[in-house]
Order: C-alpha cells, then sequence, then structure tokens
C-alpha cells in the first residue's frame, strides 16, 4: 500500500538519526532524564530562536493542542476554522464551553477577518491551523495575528506542524505576546512521526496555564530529535525536494482534469466529481484522505509521495479515469 | 431483492429542443420540435452496467417500464396498465401498487416532476433510487450518473444507510422566463452513498450519520431551549427531530410553534404566528436552509412574510442542518421580498451543525 493519506514523510530519517534511537532503545529501562530533555528543549531553542524557558515539550503537537483545550476553553469559547486538523477540532466539540467554527469553503477559500474579529471579541480561545490542514493555505498574515493578540482577552494557537514546508512562522511574536502559542512537530519534516515529538513556543499566559505539563518523552525520541535537529541540512533538502514534487503533482494532476489546488504543505487538496474515487484508488493500492465524511463530497487529501510514488498514483488515475469514460 | 422500475418516457425531452420541462403543453411542443425520448437510453445503460443478478423486478407496463427490460435477462413482473399518453396519475397509481408489493428499492427514472409523483406515492416509506433524465433537476434526490445508479443497485441491502433529501417545486412557466421559483414540495429517503449523488444542485447530506446528526443537533437545541420564548419551527426533516426531542408531533412542510415544551400552533399561516408573537411578547425562530441553494427564509416557508422576521429580529433566528448540507454551501441567502428584513438578516449568523458545534457563516440577499 503506498500511504499518502497522513501526511507523513516520504524520506526516512538519516543514519545518525536512528543510530541515536537506537541508543536511547538500548536504555529503555529508564526515562529519560530532565537534563536530556532540557537539551533537546536548547536544541529547539537554537533552531527556532525562542528561548528554552518558553519551550515545551509533546509527544506529537497534537496532545499538546488537546492539553491547551482542556486547560483554556472552560470558561471561554473555542474558534477554529471549518475545515482544520480533525483531532483538535473533535477535541474543541467535545471539551469546551462553546465551540464556533468559521466557515471556508473552496474554490475561494475566503477568511474574511472582520468577521472572525468581532467574534473574538468576547473572551475566546482562537485555533488556527496555518498552513491549514486540509486545505494547503495559510490563511494568517501579520496584520489579523497583531490584531488578535491586542485583544487581551484572546489566546491565539497557531498550529505549525507544516512550517518546514511554507517558511512562514509567527513564533517570533511570542516574546511580545504572552497570548500566543505556536505549536510545531518534527513527526512531518524531519521524518519522526513514528517516534512523536512535537513542542510548543509559548508566551507567559500559556506558560502559567500549562505549568504543570511536563511530558517525559521516550528516551529514543528525544535522542533522534537532538540529532535530527543537528542535520537540518538533510531536513531542507527533503523539504526542497517534497516542495518541488508538489509542483509537478498538481501540474500533472490538473492535467487529468482533476483539480488541484495550489499548496503550502507537503500534501495537494484535490477536487474531482469522479464517483468513489478513494475506494479506487484504496483497492488498487493507494491510500488518499477522503474528505466527504467529515467535510465535502468530492474532495480528497493527498501526501506527496516519493517521485516514483507520485509517478504511480499519476498512472493509477490516468487507468481509473479512462477506465470510466469506457463505460 | 425486489426492486421496482417506473420510467417517465418523456422526462428531458424538452432540454435538446432548448424547452425548460414537458409539463402541461410544452410536450407538445417539444415533439414538434423534433426532441427524442432521453429516458429510455438512460434505463439502458443503467440496466446493462447492473452485475448482480439476484433481483426480482416488478416494473411499470411498456414504455414505463417493461419495454427496457424485455431481453436483459432480469427476472420481471409487470404491474398495473396505461393508455397511449402517459400520465402522472400512471407513475403514482404504479408505484403505489409497488410499495404494497412490497419493494426493496424503487427505481424511478425522470425529472423534478416525476420526483413529485413519486413522492405523493411513496412518501417516506421506501427508499428510492432516483435516475436524472429530466431538464429540471433541482430536487437533490438524484445520483450523479448511469454508472452510480447501476453501483447503487450492486450494492444495496436492506440495511444500508438511508438520507432524506428534497424534492423542490419549479414553476415551469416562471422557469421558462429565466425565472427561479423553487418551493420545497417533499422528502425522499435515498440510499445515502454521498459521492453517488448529485452534488451540484444539491442538498441535504453525506454519510449514515445523517439522522444521527439530526438527533444531535435536536438535543443540543433542546437543551438550550429558553422558557418564555415561543419557538417557530420551520419545515423540514431536520426541524421534525428537534420536534420529536421535544416531543411534539411535526408539520413536515409547515411551520408549528411551541411555548414551554408544549405544541402552541400547527401549520401556522402568517396571522396564526403573528397572533402567538402577541400572546406570548418573545419569540424564536429555528429554520433549515434549503439544500444547493441556501435559502433560510423566501423560497421554503414563504410563511414567515417580512413583517413575522422584523418582529422576531436576526438576534432571535436560529439556524441548523446537518453537516452534508451545510457545509457545501458558500453561504446562507434571503429574498423575502422587502430590501430592508434582506439587509438586517444579512452578515454573519451561527449555524448549529452538531452538538457544542455552530458553523461562523455569511447571509447574503
Ligand atoms: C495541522 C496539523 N496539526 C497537527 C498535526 C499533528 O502532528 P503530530 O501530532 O504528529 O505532531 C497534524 C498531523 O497531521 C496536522 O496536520
Amino acid at each position: 500500500m503506498i500511504r499518502l493519506d497522513l501526511n507523513e514523510n516520504p524520506y526516512p530519517p538519516p543514519r545518525s538519526v536512528l543510530e541515536e534511537a537506537e541508543k536511547g532503545l538500548r536504555e529503555v529501562n529508564r526515562y529519560c532524564e530532565q537534563a536530556c530533555l532540557d537539551e533537546l528543549k536548547r536544541s529547539i531553542e537554537e533552531y527556532t530562536g525562542i528561548p528554552w524557558r518558553s519551550i515545551k515539550l509533546s509527544p506529537g503537537s497534537d496532545t499538546i493542542l488537546r492539553e491547551i483545550i482542556h486547560s483554556f476553553s472552560i470558561d471561554r469559547k473555542v474558534i477554529m476554522l471549518n475545515p482544520s486538523f480533525l483531532p483538535t477540532l473533535e477535541c474543541a466539540k467535545r471539551h469546551s464551553r462553546k465551540m464556533v467554527k468559521f466557515h471556508i469553503t473552496p474554490p475561494e477559500f475566503i477568511l474574511k477577518r472582520e468577521i472572525l474579529q468581532e467574534e473574538a471579541r468576547e473572551p475566546s480561545l482562537v485555533i488556527i491551523d496555518n498552513p491549514n490542514n486540509p486545505t494547503g493555505r495559510e490563511f494568517l498574515d501579520k496584520d489579523l495575528v497583531v490584531d488578535l493578540l491586542d485583544n487581551k482577552n484572546t489566546l491565539l494557537v497557531i498550529d505549525e506542524a507544516y512550517y518546514e514546508f511554507s517558511g512562514n512562522t509567527f513564533s517570533n511574536l511570542v516574546n511580545e505576546y504572552g497570548n500566543l502559542a505556536v505549536t510545531r512537530t518534527l513527526d512531518k519534516a524531519f521524518s519522526l512521526a513514528g517516534l512523536r515529538v512535537g513542542y510548543l513556543l509559548a508566551g507567559e499566559k500559556f506558560m502559567e496555564g500549562l505549568s504543570d505539563f511536563n511530558v517525559i518523552l521516550p528516551r529514543p525520541s528525544v535522542y533522534a530529535a537532538i540529532a535530527a535537529l543537528k542535520n537540518m541540512q538533510y531536513v531542507m533538502e527533503n523539504a526542497r525536494r517534497i516542495r518541488s514534487e508538489r509542483k509537478r503533482l498538481i501540474r500533472e494532476l490538473n492535467k487529468l482534469g482533476i483539480e488541484a489546488y495550489k499548496s503550502s504543505t507537503n500534501f495537494i487538496l484535490v477536487k474531482s466529481e469522479f464517483p468513489g474515487l478513494g475506494d479506487k484508488l484504496r483497492v488498487k493500492g493507494i491510500a488518499v484522505r477522503d474528505l466527504s465524511r467529515d467535510w465535502i463530497p468530492g474532495y480528497y487529501r493527498i501526501s506527496v509521495g516519493l517521485p516514483e510514488e507520485n509517478n504511480i498514483l499519476l498512472e493509477t488515475l490516468k487507468e481509473i479515469l479512462a477506465d470510466e469514460s469506457n463505460n | 431483492m425486489k426492486l421496482g422500475l417506473i420510467v417517465n418516457p418523456i422526462a428531458g425531452m424538452g432540454g435538446s429542443v432548448g424547452l425548460k420541462g414537458t409539463d402541461g403543453d410544452a410536450y407538445r411542443k417539444a415533439l414538434e420540435l423534433g426532441a427524442t425520448p432521453v429516458s429510455p437510453v438512460r434505463i439502458r445503460q443503467v440496466l446493462s452496467l447492473v452485475k448482480r443478478r439476484d433481483i426480482n423486478f416488478l416494473v411499470a407496463p411498456g414504455k414505463m417500464g417493461e419495454d427496457y427490460i424485455r431481453g436483459t435477462g432480469f427476472i420481471y413482473e409487470v404491474v398495473g396498465s396505461i393508455g397511449e399518453q402517459t400520465t402522472a396519475d400512471d407513475t403514482k397509481k404504479i408505484a403505489r401498487e409497488m410499495v404494497d408489493r412490497g419493494v426493496d428499492l424503487l427505481i424511478f427514472v425522470g425529472g423534478d416532476g416525476t420526483a413529485r409523483d413519486i413522492a405523493d406515492a411513496v412518501d417516506l416509506k421506501i427508499p428510492v433510487l432516483a435516475i436524472p433524465s429530466g431538464v429540471k433537476m433541482f430536487s437533490s434526490v438524484f445520483v450523479v450518473s448511469p454508472y452510480a445508479a447501476a453501483r447503487i443497485m450492486d450494492s444495496f441491502t436492506a440495511d444500508m444507510p438511508l438520507v432524506e433529501r428534497e424534492v423542490m417545486d419549479i414553476d415551469e412557466e416562471a422557469f421558462r422566463q429565466n425565472k427561479l421559483a423553487a418551493r420545497l414540495y417533499s422528502y425522499l429517503k435515498v440510499p445515502g452513498i454521498e459521492p453517488l449523488l448529485q452534488a451540484s444542485k444539491e442538498a441535504s447530506n453525506t454519510s449514515k450519520s445523517e439522522e444521527a446528526q439530526k438527533r444531535e443537533i435536536a438535543e443540543y437545541i433542546v437543551e438550550n431551549m429558553e422558557d418564555g420564548y415561543v419557538y417557530l419551527l420551520g419545515p423540514g426533516t431536520t426541524l421534525k427531530a428537534i420536534a420529536g426531542k421535544i416531543g411534539v408531533e411535526k408539520t413536515l412542510l409547515g411551520i408549528d410553534a411551541v411555548y414551554n415544551g408544549k405544541l402552541v400552533g400547527k401549520d401556522l399561516n402568517e396571522k396564526g404566528i403573528l397572533e402567538l408573537i402577541d400572546t406570548y411578547g418573545r419569540a424564536r425562530i429555528i429554520v433549515t436552509p434549503i439544500g444547493g441553494n441556501g435559502f433560510i427564509f423566501g423560497r421554503a416557508s414563504k410563511q414567515f412574510t417580512p413583517e413575522v422576521l422584523r418582529r422576531v429580529g436576526k438576534e432571535n433566528t436560529i439556524v441548523v442542518g446537518t453537516k452534508g448540507k451545510i457545509l457545501k454551501l458558500k453561504h446562507l441567502r434571503v429574498d423575502t421580498g422587502d430590501e430592508e428584513v434582506d439587509r438586517m438578516l444579512s452578515g454573519p449568523i451561527k449555524v448549529v451543525i452538531g452538538y457544542n458545534e455552530e458553523l461562523l457563516m455569511e447571509v447574503r440577499a
């Protein structure tokens, strides 16, 4: 099965990282020491420029996003975009006092900022994935972010899981605004999905509220993460290859008559009226994310794979579409 | 598996000659213009794509069914009788008989008019499979293609998830003059395989949890209802679910009123609504948009007149809808016939789409 459904990195981590993970594995009867966790924070500090006291580690960024919802939505409503990363949406729906989702639709994908700002006038926890999953778009710009942050009743969380693919970040505002938090992950661009390493860069309001969220990450994860952050060239080269494949894939999909939207991530949102396209691909050994159940029928999210995987995808799509027109 | 089949042999003939529909006299005009029938081609194609053989067909006579199944190898039995010119009554009569004879799924080929006839006869008693061949298909019951129809027939089982979809009534005369006057007519139950249902002129929902979604919405709405308000419930099955949760009966296509958990008005007109507002002082409206076009006022429920809407106000208007219906809409629409009221209703509004799940959307006039 070619897995293009979970936005994973198709490239494995480099040898140095795998060796560190193995080293960690040999000591797994022991918890990872605090010193080691601190070293990872120092590495993140070096990478992001955010002081390590403003950093929290998390087993995958999804975990800390949940923790934020649990800690901060008791007395305030949650505002998110629809669509967004599904586990966060589901968590907010179940656990927040009140949940409001901002409706975004293709093909224009317009976020009317006045409406969002108006809605955020009451005390709110605003959570926005930027770039957004599954549309692949960036909805935030500095004016909007600063405007939201200037309202001290607002807590803003920006989920930057795909930062290394988009190149745009708001993390530099964390020092200035106590009501801003940015979540990141090494599961995507750093190829560590199987080790689950996420982190939070946050202002003091968030750090206070999360003061007892101190998770000891698995030793192999911590070792591997430290090694991965030492080899940024490898990460950035993979990100570059994925971006270039993304461009090719969008072009080729459009040629097949499948509408593929622009993206700032390692996945592409596509639209096809072809009935049951997701199932058809699955039968032929390719998994993509069918968004009919959770969003709009006819929309799919396809991760950018290795060039050869992308070729198989394109060939398979061609076959399926040809079958249909013969019928 | 017992499947019924009814074909409207003249549906779709107006399109090729530039007429919009074949209701009434337009049919004769279409023939004069040299229109050829669309339905026979459609149904033959569907039948040739169906793979399963464990089907017993009950078919309408002659050009309403039998002609297309003969020679295909399917086992079939003819139901009812027809004359030279087929009529809406033929469709209704035969559909009713098929329901009585226990078909599991009723397949029909036609357009909006045929869908209305089928809805009159079948209601929500059994699921239908609607194959489009008409010119106007504003109803959201239709499947996307003959191919999709065959897929549904191949995979149909008695416990397949079903969704309720809207049957629309378009005034053909107005439509021919390029005016769109659509009105919610009724509902039919169709197999809920979303990508196989027509998405272009769509309506209400997607996945198997359609009914569960309505219950979820109902639960949230009812938990948040306040005493001291008269709640005016608009048409539709989502509102029916809300009424069900309150424990009162709902007029499917009309407006009913509830006060402190009790039914205080049934199938109300404007006058009845205004009287209730006078009596109880404070009122809220709960409505669901029409699938596909997103109208909340001015199309489906004319009883919510500009005067009623002015008295209730936007702040007391609650919009609800399942995700399958709502998420596809770009925005909601109003066309009350009163510019000032349209303006009052325009702008952002929150739509309840699940338990503790509200979607911020825009209303446009
Ligand atoms: C927008 C977004 N945020 C967060 C995550 C979670 O990533 P992880 O928990 O692996 O760090 C994902 C994963 O797909 C995502 O798409």
